[in-house]
């Protein structure tokens, strides 16, 4: 996957930009607040139809605007594709080669990324939301069932919960939701089963690669152990369902188990080894998604070559592919990062506006 | 849109809460009956106004009616041992269009949804269980919609209406007849193909 094009007007600080990435590395540089994560972000936006800084999109608006605009071309299979997005007054709107696109699914998977950003250090080291949230966004734009299956559980899960804070909720009412629930539950489970059995075999070498030290484990820890076991888990928890006014078992309680020399890695180490270990999820998701659709993702890396020395930094661009294109932001204005003796792209971002260097 | 006036804005306000439009259209569709010929505008707030007055909720099924019992309740040639349940009229409309369906209906005007606050109660489904009582009815189908609410409701009206003795079937979920698989989102060929039939 080759990401020709990014044009954008109008998000956060970016008024008007034209981003031609080359394949390979691309540096975006700039000072701080200067709009290298915005850059990013807004390359999300176009792919997932999400910011992963805020799940408030007003914030993404420049100051007193209504609206902003994205405009994506990429190569698929040496195929171009065009994708829009637009968002005004509230309501977003997508196109794929100026077709609008009604369904979240049907623009998922367009355009593959796969962001590493500072706070993904919560993978490690936050709660099983911040793990259920990087499974949901990987699985989601290679699995189309999965989004289907997640959106429908949650929205049985809502209403569920909502018969549950009634004074005596009716017990029929309450059996009407449970088979969705179990179906969307089970398909749910079954993917991500098999999408983190792929992930910890890739994870596990790309953290040795990376200088991760000790072994790094990854494996699911659904928080019901069978996927068959749902409806009687529901039965089995009704009454305290009841008591606690909310669904207490199931997949909306998942987590991911990470395992550093067999200890939790949310306790182990140092905040530089979780990070190590947090980039290694990521990278992995770009080999797993080679695997599953034939090609590589867009690898966007925000801020993280300055933490990392040049012997740790050469490691890194040795782990990634070279027919993986790559777009990494960076605050050093000059010249290649530290241990890169490769060829690279290189931007300028300043106040908002983006030059090629 | 820049007109000074709250009754602009009020008739802007009262086309934007019509399904499906748009704040957009709601300002083309006002701006354009305040300019046009004034007969348009006022053809249309008699025409609303008067189907508005003499429509109703039909006593039987629930469905929009100028007479009571609707028409489809009143034909004897229906079969009125055979019940479709719908969401909303509109769904009636659709049928009828088909052709093939000779029973008659229910219709709910919504479909269970916690999160907006509407239970049997709301859906007045118990004038639906009243019209089972009297062993007339054979069948009933349920055809609400394949959202997560319709199938909920589907659910729970099939467990309360085989509890009073009659039979319950929901209609077939699949794909589009005359039409290539290929134009079938694939939750709707999953459904399909889980959903077969032997031949």
């Amino acid at each position: 996957m080759l990401l020709s094009l990014h044009e954008v007007r109008g998000f956060r600080c970016l008024t008007e930009v034209r981003f031609e990435p080359a394949p390979g590395l691309n540096l975006v540089r700039g000072r701080n607040a200067q709009g290298k994560t915005s850059l990013l972000e807004s390359i999300l936006f176009v792919a997932t139809s999400k910011s992963h800084r805020t799940a408030q999109e007003r914030e993404l608006l420049l100051h007193e605007a209504e609206s902003f605009h994205l405009r994506t071309v990429l190569e698929r299979r040496g195929t171009p594709v065009t994708l829009e997005a637009n968002w005004w007054r509230g309501t977003k709107r997508f196109k794929v080669n100026g077709v609008p696109q009604q369904r979240m699914s049907d623009i998922l998977g367009q355009l593959n990324v796969v962001l590493f950003s500072p706070e993904d250090v919560d993978i490690v080291k936050g709660g099983a939301s911040a793990r259920r949230r990087f499974m949901d966004m990987e699985l989601a734009q290679v699995d189309k069932g999965y989004l289907n299956a997640l959106q429908l559980y949650r929205q049985v899960l809502r209403q569920r919960n909502e018969l549950l804070k009634r004074p005596k909720p009716d017990r029929d009412l309450l059996r009407a939701w449970e088979p969705q629930f179990v179906e969307s539950g089970r398909a749910i489970m079954e993917s991500r089963g098999r999408f983190l059995e792929e992930l910890a075999a890739i994870a596990t070498e790309t953290h040795a690669s990376i200088g991760g030290g000790e072994a790094l484990q990854v494996r699911y820890e659904p928080d019901v152990k069978q996927a068959d076991q749902l409806q009687e888990t529901l039965d089995k928890y009704l009454e305290s369902d009841l008591r606690r006014q909310q669904t207490t078992r199931g997949p909306h309680r998942d987590d991911i188990g990470l395992f550093i020399a067999e200890r939790p890695a949310r306790d182990y180490g140092s905040q530089g080894q979780q990070k190590t270990a947090a980039l290694a999820m990521r990278l992995a998701v770009v080999e797993l998604v080679r695997q599953r659709t034939g090609e590589y993702p867009v690898l966007m890396l925000d801020e993280v070559l300055a933490e990392l020395d040049a012997d740790r930094c050469q490691r890194l661009f040795l782990a990634i592919p070279e027919a993986v294109q790559c777009i990494a932001t960076t605050t050093q204005l000059e010249g290649a990062p530290a241990g890169y003796a490769g060829d690279f792209a290189s931007f300028l971002i300043e106040g908002g506006r983006l030059e090629r260097r | 849109m820049f007109i000074e006036s709250p009754r602009v804005t009020r008739l802007i306000d009262a086309f934007r809460r019509l399904p499906g439009v748009g704040r957009r259209s709601a300002e083309r569709m006002a701006l354009h009956l305040l300019s046009a010929p004034e007969d348009i505008a006022y053809e249309l707030s008699d025409a609303l106004r008067e189907a508005r007055a003499s429509i109703r909720w039909c006593s039987v099924c629930s469905h929009l009616t100028e007479t009571d019992p609707c028409p489809i309740c009143a034909d004897e040639r229906r079969d009125h041992g055979l019940i479709c349940v719908v969401e909303q009229p509109f769904a009636v409309i659709a049928i009828e269009k088909g052709g093939s369906y000779k029973g008659v209906y229910h219709v709910l005007h919504g479909v269970l949804s916690p999160l907006d606050g509407i239970g049997p109660s709301e859906l007045k489904l118990d004038r639906l269980f009243r019209r089972l009582e009297d062993g007339a009815v054979r069948e009933v189908v349920l055809a609400t919609n394949t959202t997560p609410e319709g199938e909920a409701t589907a659910l729970f009206l099939s467990r309360q209406i085989a509890e009073r003795g009659v039979a319950v079937s929901r209609i077939a979920h699949g794909v589009p007849m005359g039409g290539g698989l290929e134009y079938a989102d694939e939750a709707t060929l999953a459904q399909a193909i889980q959903g077969r039939t032997k031949l």
